[in-house]
């Protein structure tokens, strides 16, 4: 499918088409479930979140005429806000959650590896640019849905500290990014 | 109005909020902020949008896993269920509409300014924090519940104001919190007074102030799990 293809199928959704919507779900539900798992790190929730992502689309599928996004980072968008918004209400900001996830999931993973090789986007390149462990906070931020807080307690710096290292951080990659 | 672009790293500015938005580090409250701004200031959901392609590429380290097929019929059980598609598409639509819940929140808020002053409260004298009390009403709606939410002891207390349920109907009692789907407190029994005892997944969230929402359901309740029938009434847990 080429994302004028999945285009096709978010405008066709947006006017209820449900044949096209069936189809837009065989397509793209992989994707937006590892979203969902990835974030949630839960199958039983991954699977309602994404039902619910899949009710957002239906519903809000007009919505994509406005946007800036490629169909498939809409699509993406949708269900990472949806998984981050849930991971948020579920999570308590406690030391024995963090020092879990600390230890299943260490970053930079593998994966981001894999693609910084596989694909010559700019943004790998400007991440690269950032220090060691900022980078690694910007990258658990964005895959896991990490809150300041939990990236501060994993990285054992104050709250305040870790918001200013990633705004910070995040003026940098915009200004290499415009470069 | 907007804050000023440059005003660094630590006092923040627009876009640096959106990219904290894109990023996913903020806090359940700081995030519901911004998503109501997306809706409301096209200019911010612009910032929001030149992020969210700014950051996307990362989003290729996220593998492709097959869901179960019961996603799928469960997906459409939610969405396609009745056998009139038409009210089952604009209920489904309601259901799912944040601006939906966003104004019944806002409406909400606004009748209970009202509302707080009828009776059945006792004075807050010595239970900070103890109680939280919601008026449940809705526009062209008669039904109207005042809600009061013990924490001591786990229950919801409703008190029937007004509005009958038609016969072979229910009403069934919702709890929403933030963007998620609405979560089922049980069948409202009939009577002028009701206890509703809350689970402790939902004393959490109820503590935080969600909103409570009555629906008409078939008798016995929702067969769904989720709303099947029109919001009769809504409204915002506030603490008193």
């Amino acid at each position: 499918m080429t994302p004028q293809d999945i285009t096709k199928l978010i405008v066709r959704t947006s006017m209820k088409d449900r044949a096209a919507f069936d189809l837009l779900y065989r397509q793209t539900s992989a994707k937006l479930f590892g979203v969902c798992l990835r974030v949630l790190n839960d199958r039983g929730d991954a699977e309602d979140a994404l039902q619910e992502v899949f009710v957002k689309i239906w519903t809000k599928a007009d919505r994509f005429a406005v946007s800036d996004l490629s169909p498939i980072s809409w699509l993406v968008a949708i269900a990472r806000n949806h998984a981050i918004d849930r991971i948020r209400a579920r999570r308590k900001p406690a030391a024995d959650i963090d020092a879990a996830l600390d230890v299943a999931d260490p970053a930079p993973g593998p994966e981001a590896l894999v693609v910084a090789g596989g694909e010559s986007e700019r943004i790998h390149h400007c991440l690269d640019e950032l220090e060691k462990e900022r980078a690694a906070a910007v990258r658990g931020a964005y895959l896991k849905g990490e809150s300041y807080a939990e990236l501060a307690e994993r990285h054992g710096v104050p709250l305040n500290t870790m918001r200013t290292w990633l705004r910070r951080s995040l003026l940098k990659l915009r200004e290499c990014l415009e470069r | 109005m907007t804050l000023a672009e440059d005003n660094g790293p630590e006092r923040g500015g627009d876009d640096l909020l959106a990219a904290e938005y894109v990023l996913g580090v903020l806090s359940a409250d700081e995030r519901q902020i911004v998503s109501r701004r997306i809706d409301a200031d096209t200019d911010f959901a612009r910032l929001v949008d030149g992020w969210e392609v700014r950051l996307s590429p990362m989003a290729a380290a996220y593998p492709e896993i097959e869901p179960p097929a019961s996603v799928k019929t469960a997906l459409d059980r939610r969405l396609f269920a009745s056998t009139a598609p038409a009210p089952a598409e604009a209920r489904a639509g309601l259901w799912s509409s944040l601006a939906f819940w966003r104004g019944l929140a806002a409406a909400a808020v606004a009748a209970l300014a009202i509302y707080i002053a009828v009776p059945y409260l006792n004075p807050p004298v010595a239970q900070p924090q103890a109680r939280l009390v919601a008026s449940l009403t809705a526009d062209g709606s008669d039904v109207k519940y005042l809600a009061i939410y013990d924490a001591a002891h786990h229950e919801v207390g409703l008190s029937h104001v007004s509005g009958e349920r038609a016969a072979g109907k229910d009403f069934e009692l919702w709890m929403i919190e933030g963007k998620n789907p609405p979560v089922s407190m049980g069948v409202i029994p009939v009577g002028s007074t009701a206890h509703i005892v809350v689970s402790p997944a939902a004393q959490q969230k109820l503590a935080q102030g969600a909103v409570l929402a009555v629906s008409l359901e078939p008798a016995g309740g929702s067969p769904t799990g989720q709303p099947t029938g029109p919001v009769v009434a809504a409204g915002d847990l506030k603490s008193i």
